[in-house]
């Protein structure tokens, strides 16, 4: 008998998962405990998001994530409904933004502070200009001028 | 609109980092599908970001494929099994095999607040009973029809019976 689509997607899901798994499960461990500062959480985050991305992966309407960019994106989702990590998040931003990270120290405190908060902490640029009392353009700037100073510190 | 003005404006690294609002990366991946220039600028930064997120990864430990491997193994079976197996919350999940076997004997019978689990042999004595009960019940109809009919002829026999003597 021949196999339905979704039959197949099923039948070859934890190879793709674990595909995906391979590639960026350190990547994510790393972001998820630079969110939660704890790392039993971080793994239990990590784990959490690769069983929700396996169910998901089953249906058809929806894309599985293929890159960093996207798994990133669908993990910030994620994230913000876990209780357990929504409240450290809060509590935790403040900290983060002022630690001495060496991956970091290449940018200025507003560059960092944008980054920081854009790429960890799901924030946009919209609420970045109202906290800081600048307009979204500059925000949107100050993030381009943070991820082109990080990628050259990156190639060097 | 001027393709190269766009791509500096910062919207593609807010689209990457996820922060972009919903108008902006539909526009975005609109004009991603129009512009290669875009669709190429996207790509290097979602690449870039890779690399970034790379020196800050931290390896995860030897126990957390298999967890993730059963849950993937479980969600499997429920779908091949019948649609009243319904799974398990992941946060009642473990990699323990001792657990695995554990849930597969029950059934999730609500959502993750104020669950109740049962024993999977329940659903077959619910099944009986709720057999049971339907012919006890038109057991009960039948034999109440039968009743009421037979005391109907009883009375009629009586009747008669009375009408024989009285003509004697």
């Amino acid at each position: 008998m021949l196999k339905t689509d979704r039959q197949v997607l099923v039948e070859s899901k934890p190879e793709s998962i674990r595909s995906l798994y391979d590639k960026y499960a350190g990547v994510l461990l790393g972001y998820v405990q630079e969110i939660v500062k704890d790392r039993k959480l971080a793994e239990d985050c990590l784990v959490r998001i690769f069983c929700q991305l396996s169910e998901e992966f089953g249906d058809e309407n929806s894309e599985s994530p293929r890159n960093w960019a996207q798994l990133q994106r669908y993990a910030k989702v994620k994230l913000v409904s876990y209780t357990a990590v929504s409240g450290r998040t809060i509590a935790n931003g403040e900290m983060f933004r002022r630690s001495d990270d060496p991956f970091l120290a290449a940018l200025s405190a507003e560059q960092k502070r944008v980054f920081v908060d854009i790429y960890y902490y799901g924030k946009t640029p919209v609420m970045l200009a109202t906290d800081l009392n600048k307009t979204e353009e500059f925000i949107r700037k100050t993030l381009k001028e943070a991820f082109a100073i990080l990628r050259k510190s990156g190639e060097n | 609109m001027k393709i190269n003005e766009y791509i500096e404006s910062g919207v593609l690294e807010a689209y990457v980092l996820g922060s972009a609002s919903e108008a902006e990366a539909r526009e975005l991946l609109y004009l991603k599908a129009k512009h290669p220039q875009i669709s190429e600028a996207l790509r290097d930064l979602e690449i870039d970001l890779e690399h970034i997120s790379q020196s800050m990864a931290i390896t995860p430990p030897p126990g957390t494929w298999p967890k993730i491997e059963a849950n993937i193994n479980e969600i499997i079976k429920a779908r091949e099994s019948d649609a009243l197996t319904i799974d398990m919350p992941y946060r009642d999940r473990s990699s323990e095999s001792s657990k695995s076997r554990k849930s597969s004997q029950f059934v999730e019978v609500e959502a993750e607040s104020g669950h109740m689990r049962i024993s999977k042999i329940w659903r077959w004595i619910f099944a009986a009973v709720f057999l049971l009960g339907k012919i006890f019940l038109a057991c009960a109809i039948y034999f109440y029809i039968e009743n009421s009919h037979n005391e109907k002829e009883i009375e009629i026999l009586k009747t008669e019976l009375q009408q024989i003597k009285s003509l004697r």
